[in-house]
């Protein structure tokens, strides 16, 4: 972070630089929001423009892009300058890498920057390491969605086993941390139902839905009102087009309105009861069992409204419009068939 | 226009009983956008990438509330017009002077300095192009220096083998968001010949998820922005287009769809963020969400079936004491969130009281400045006087 620590000395005073002429910012009379740059980042910039013109290529262009990226990650040209110059002057790419490490975690929010790392690693072609690199990010926060699509563009790019086969240990490391964590339940269903599952764990899909259907059951016990949870639950079931009364037994669990305390009957593992505690009756699966309902046709449909209604007028009313329109769309629905 | 009706005005039952919304501090918001237009603190030097979309929150904000007219004298439209034609080039438009190499000496830096070498650093970006036509739109430009053809062929160059559209051409970094404002553009020109459009929509589709949802790339998580960018492409498409039939959702995908994006409403009472709209699943509420999937929803004919008031006693939490919008209740406002709170609120009019023009939801703005725009830039440019 040489910029950071030691006095910054402007590339017009720089000797070296000398050859270079600086172009300045044009704008007309009346620009739309200018900025009120610092005397650096002009600096600076006016250089870079005085280098794109006379398109040279050097190893001196790195400082000067390293300084500018510094000041402003999001400054594209200068990303984009740069990896042109790092390809033509042949210049080693691991240490690019563990500057732009640095710079990842100094601005995990910018696109430039994961944009760079895509390009440094198809390069480089060694993922491995990046997914430790990736984890370490996420502790800083475990939901950046740029973090996620980089996680994902380095398994889907390389599709090697080994990198497959550490991914639902890691999810699982993460939904212990927060079981709310969206990122992390959207990844799994990723490693899971698409992707991941042409990759290396090898498994059928009857196997994998089995386990993944046991696996988002328990994390419900856990917490029922969690609606990744559900969506996940959801998701899995479409996926295999499994009828979602296959969880009836265990979704009518969550329906009630409270956890029944005197419960001596058999643990059922296939269908794990709300923890001690939980907050019943459970929103997620109230409309679920709408759901259930409803796809019974003529039968079913009194059941779902009476539902739907609890939920407009009692437990869901921000929801009020949707659960009336769900209503009538299945009237109507079941009337004309 | 064949735009699908927004359930904008309508007042469900239950919402007359409630709390009256506090009022839309309209003057302040447009002050606060009129400040950004004047200039912006070197803190928020990263804004160097992106002014083309500032000068379009910020004059979209004036139109929306209908302040253009009030606010932008004719030396200010004339000056502002002509800056943003400076950053015209090679077909598109840039955020900015920043790259800019051919400076003051010559008379206009679209026309290129002789002897630039070229580099995709100082290529022409998909997202400022569609921010800098809007912008022209609001300030009723005649787009008579556009090169329709030139700008076909920049749009053509940003698609990638995947379907998806690129910042740049060859950038490399396809997501939803390109893809929107390549059929935007698409949509103006009254063209759709200069892309591959059975690609693009594989691409878009590559997006879903089983959220119902959309993510910004083919692998990503369903995030509000992303959705809203995927469905109001895939309605811009025309209804007469032979596509159009791969460009609307089944009737198992709409109402996934719907489902998803309601649930992202925050119940009301929510100790934090109650009325808005968060852009994950198990996130905050965050201003800009109402507009992404309040437009989303309004694109689907489903814009009745959130809570209106909810979402504007919500977006009203967030008007910033003097003037301008935040992101959540106590944050610092900005134009981005300012001006897609004003939008949001143009869909849902959660409130007459608040008095703003409607919003075509598929293009991003009031509907006489779609309008202008989609007929002064598909219009064939003037003979050249010679
Ligand atoms: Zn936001």
């Amino acid at each position: 972070m040489a910029d950071d620590t030691t006095e910054h000395v402007l590339y017009a005073e720089r000797p070296e630089w000398s050859d270079v002429v600086p172009i300045p910012q044009y704008e007309n009379i009346q620009p739309l929001a200018p900025i009120f740059y610092t005397p650096e980042y002009k600096d600076a910039t006016d250089y870079f423009r005085g280098i794109v013109k006379t398109g040279e290529k050097s190893l001196r262009v790195l400082q000067l892009t390293e300084t500018i990226i510094r000041l402003n990650p999001a400054h594209y040209s200068a990303w984009q300058y740069r990896y042109e110059t790092l390809i033509v002057i042949s210049a080693p790419l691991e240490p690019e890498l563990v500057l732009t490490n640095a710079l990842t975690k100094a601005s995990p929010k910018t696109y430039q920057v994961w944009h760079h790392r895509q390009l440094l690693l198809t390069a480089l072609r060694d993922p491995m390491p990046e997914l430790a690199f990736n984890e370490e990010v996420l502790k800083a926060d475990a939901k950046n969605y740029h973090t996620w699509s980089h996680r994902q563009w380095v398994l889907a790019h390389f599709d090697q086993a080994e990198l497959w086969a550490g991914e639902l240990p890691f999810v699982e490391r993460l939904l212990n941390e927060d079981v709310r964590n969206n990122s992390a339940w959207h990844h799994r269903f990723f490693v899971s139902f698409e992707n991941g599952s042409k990759g290396g764990t090898g498994e059928g899909a009857d196997e994998a839905v089995r386990r993944e259907l046991a696996f988002v059951k328990g994390k419900i016990a856990l917490a029922p009102n969690n609606a990744s949870a559900w969506n996940y639950l959801r998701g899995a079931l479409n996926h295999t087009h499994l009828p979602y009364s296959t969880q009836a037994a265990f979704v009518e669990l969550y329906v009630v309105d409270a956890v029944d305390a005197d419960a001596d009957r058999v643990l059922d593992l296939e269908n794990p009861p709300p923890s001690q505690g939980a907050q019943l009756p459970c929103l997620a699966a109230i409309e679920f069992m709408a759901d259930v309902h409803e796809a019974r046709g003529k039968e079913g449909i009194s059941e779902a409204v009476k539902l739907w209604r609890s939920l407009a007028h009692t437990h869901d009313t921000i929801r009020k419009r949707y659960w009336e329109f769900r209503i009538r769309d299945a009237v109507a629905n079941t009337s004309v068939a | 226009m064949s735009s699908p009706s927004p359930g904008s005005t309508s007042v469900g039952t239950g919402v007359s009983d409630r709390m009256p919304l506090p009022a839309l501090n309209k003057a302040g918001h447009v002050a606060h956008c009129v400040r950004c237009l004047d200039g912006l603190p070197a803190s928020l030097v990263e804004m160097d990438a992106s002014r083309m979309a500032i000068a379009f929150y910020c004059l979209s904000t004036l139109d929306v509330t209908s302040m253009a007219e009030r606010q932008i004298s004719p030396t200010d439209r004339k000056s502002w017009k002509e800056w943003i034609w400076d950053q015209y080039a090679e077909g598109g438009f840039h955020s900015g002077p920043f790259v800019s190499v051919s400076g003051s000496d010559t008379a206009h830096p679209s026309r290129g300095g002789a002897g630039v070498v070229a580099s995709a650093a100082t290529a022409p970006h998909l997202i400022m192009t569609y921010c800098a036509l809007l912008a022209l739109a609001v300030l009723r430009d005649d787009y008579a220096l556009l090169n329709r053809a030139a700008l076909k062929c920049m749009v053509g160059a940003c698609q990638d083998a995947d379907g998806g559209f690129e910042t740049m051409p060859g950038a490399g970094d396809a997501d939803l968001r390109m893809t929107y404002c390549a059929f935007v553009v698409c949509a103006l020109l009254g063209d759709w010949s200069c892309i591959d459009l059975p690609r693009a929509l594989s691409y878009i589709q590559r997006c879903r998820t089983y959220e119902g949802g959309y993510g910004q790339t083919p692998l990503g998580e369903s995030l509000g922005g992303p959705t809203y960018c995927a469905l109001a492409a895939l309605h811009l498409v025309p209804a007469d287009h032979a596509c159009a039939p791969q460009a609307r959702l089944q009737r198992a995908e709409w109402h996934a769809t719907v489902r998803w994006l309601l649930h992202m409403q925050a119940e009301a009472l929510a100790p934090v963020g109650g009325g808005g709209f968060a852009g994950r699943t198990n996130k905050l509420a965050d201003a800009c969400y109402g507009f992404w999937c309040g437009a989303a929803l309004a694109i689907l004919g489903a814009g009745d079936l959130l809570d209106a008031h909810a979402l504007g006693a919500f977006l009203a939490q967030c008007q910033y004491k003097f003037g301008g919008i935040s992101k959540a209740p106590g944050e610092h406002p900005d134009p981005y969130h300012t001006y897609l709170s004003i939008a949001a609120a143009a869909i849902i009019s959660p409130d007459p009281a608040w008095g703003l023009q409607p919003l075509d939801p598929l293009i991003n703005a009031t509907p006489e400045t779609a309008r202008w725009a989609k007929e002064h830039v598909s219009a064939a440019p003037p003979e050249p006087k010679r």
